[in-house]
């Protein structure tokens, strides 16, 4: 028995559509760990002890837990005090809660990394903090986070992989159940391989990407 | 008016401002000089409330800037240029100069645009209006920092060593606008180490020494003999007959 990815043929539009639960689930999940990850940087950078302290356990403890525990406690925990989600939802939830402790963290060393000049000028100039946040910090954190974002990124799709257990199709989820159908692991396995290789890949080019653009002006001084 | 009375600041044990008074009325021109480390920039960050002090008063048009309450309105009277020029790295020339008044005194957003357009023009940079902070050189930044504090129409313009970064040429362009400001009635308190220029355009000179105000008086008196009876003023006056006074 020979490495024959033909037999795979049949298999490929299956494929796809996992890998389209795949992107969907963690498009879903960056925007919600952005999200999750600006409103928790603005905590950790926060006047207020409280906020800070509370957004630093928050980071913590899930930095500090198995993904796979997470999800269990969300998908087969919490119905069993009367809170049923989907699978998907689940999955992206999830993952948003995971990811944003890891987003907030480099949202925040963005903010830190701002110049104190820059902020003192938009503080004797009357705006209020919330301004100062959202036209000032927010803009020039956002811009030098996109790399480290991206890197973010790249794990959450590598994690999504995890969602396989808690009954998502996505592409890992899918791939076994095409190893179960044609007995052949290793071409599905392989192809496997390169298929995250390849979505990872093109991750990092997008951010990549995405960095040049929005720091074409800023040259030099953002690296 | 703005008024200063027997500011006292310390960073730790280190005193750097002690009892410092000093008055700056609507249209005057007042320089403030010393060596290095005298307090100077400490006065500034004081008076626009970036600094918080032990004791004193300080007052602009009799709001009390050391009153959370009463800051806001102080610092809407007064406008800040500083030496590092901080601009917003993220917005063009003309957006830097726009935020503030767009989103401080609430004014419409294209009568500010064309506004920060005539300033930046007054200042020989039209041209560059659509550039950003990283494409312009050090005296442009600044030039476009100056027109960021007009443009808040401010009663007190504060300018806090603004070329000790520049070089000469750059340090020209910069006070080629200043010196139009001082003549056009523009009230001033101008942070410096240049004497010549502070000469040249200010109503009164104050020389700060370890934090102590020990001279304020016209310009004319402070170079003459009043000025150098001063045995500290007479050494720092010395160490620049080199340059042309």
């Amino acid at each position: 028995m020979g490495f024959d990815l033909s037999i795979l043929a049949k298999h490929v539009p299956f494929l796809l559509e996992g890998l389209w639960l795949t992107t969907v689930v963690c498009l879903g999940a960056l925007a919600g760990s952005i999200v999750l990850g600006i409103v928790v940087a603005a905590c950790r950078t926060a006047a207020s002890p409280l906020a800070r302290r509370l957004s630093a356990i928050y980071v913590d403890v899930f930095r500090n837990i198995p993904f796979i525990v997470q999800l269990f406690f969300f998908y087969f925990g919490l119905p069993e005090v009367g809170i049923y989600i989907e699978a998907a939802p689940t999955g992206i939830i999830a993952l948003s809660i995971a990811g944003g402790a890891y987003t907030s963290d480099v949202i925040r060393a963005g903010i830190l990394a701002i110049e104190p000049g820059i902020l003192e000028a938009a503080e004797v100039s009357g705006l209020t903090r919330r301004k100062i946040f959202t036209k000032v910090i927010l803009p020039i954190a956002l811009r030098t986070s996109i790399r480290p974002l991206g890197a973010v990124c790249v794990n959450l799709v590598l994690t999504s992989s995890v969602l396989s257990t808690i009954t998502l199709n996505e592409l890992t989820g899918s791939a076994k159940i095409v190893a179960a159908e044609t007995f052949r692991p290793f071409e599905v396995y392989a192809a496997l391989l390169v298929a995250y290789a390849c979505l990872t890949y093109a991750v990092s080019g997008l951010f990549g990407a995405v960095h040049r653009h929005v720091n074409r002006h800023t040259a030099g001084e953002v690296a | 008016m703005l008024s200063v009375n027997g500011l006292c600041k310390s960073f730790g044990t280190h005193k750097v401002l002690d009892g410092v008074n000093l008055t700056l009325n609507p249209g005057e021109v007042v320089s403030v000089l010393g060596a290095s480390g005298s307090g100077k920039s400490t006065l500034i960050r004081c008076i626009n409330g970036l600094e918080k002090f032990e004791a004193g008063a300080i007052t602009v048009d009799g709001f009390d800037v050391a009153k959370p309450k009463e800051l806001a309105e102080a610092r809407r009277r007064s406008a800040t240029v500083f030496q590092q020029f901080n601009l917003y790295p993220h917005m063009t020339a003309v957006e830097n100069i726009a935020l503030a008044p767009v989103e401080v005194l609430k004014r419409p957003k294209a009568e500010v645009i064309a506004e920060a357009r005539a300033l930046l023009d007054r200042v020989g940079l039209a041209h560059r209006a659509d550039a950003y902070p990283a494409q312009l050189s050090g005296g442009q930044r600044q030039r476009v920092g100056i027109c960021r504090a007009l443009a808040m129409q401010p009663r007190y313009l504060l300018l806090d060593e603004v070329t000790s970064a520049l070089d000469p040429e750059m340090t020209a362009e910069v006070l080629d606008i200043l010196k139009v400001l001082a003549t056009t009635g523009t009230t001033m308190l101008f942070v410096t180490h240049e004497i010549a220029f502070a000469r040249s355009i200010s109503h009164r000179i104050v020389f700060l020494e370890k934090g102590e105000l020990i001279a304020d008086m016209p310009t004319a008196d402070f170079f003459s003999e009043r000025g150098r009876s001063l045995p500290r003023v007479a050494q720092f006056l010395s160490k620049l007959q080199g340059e042309a006074l």
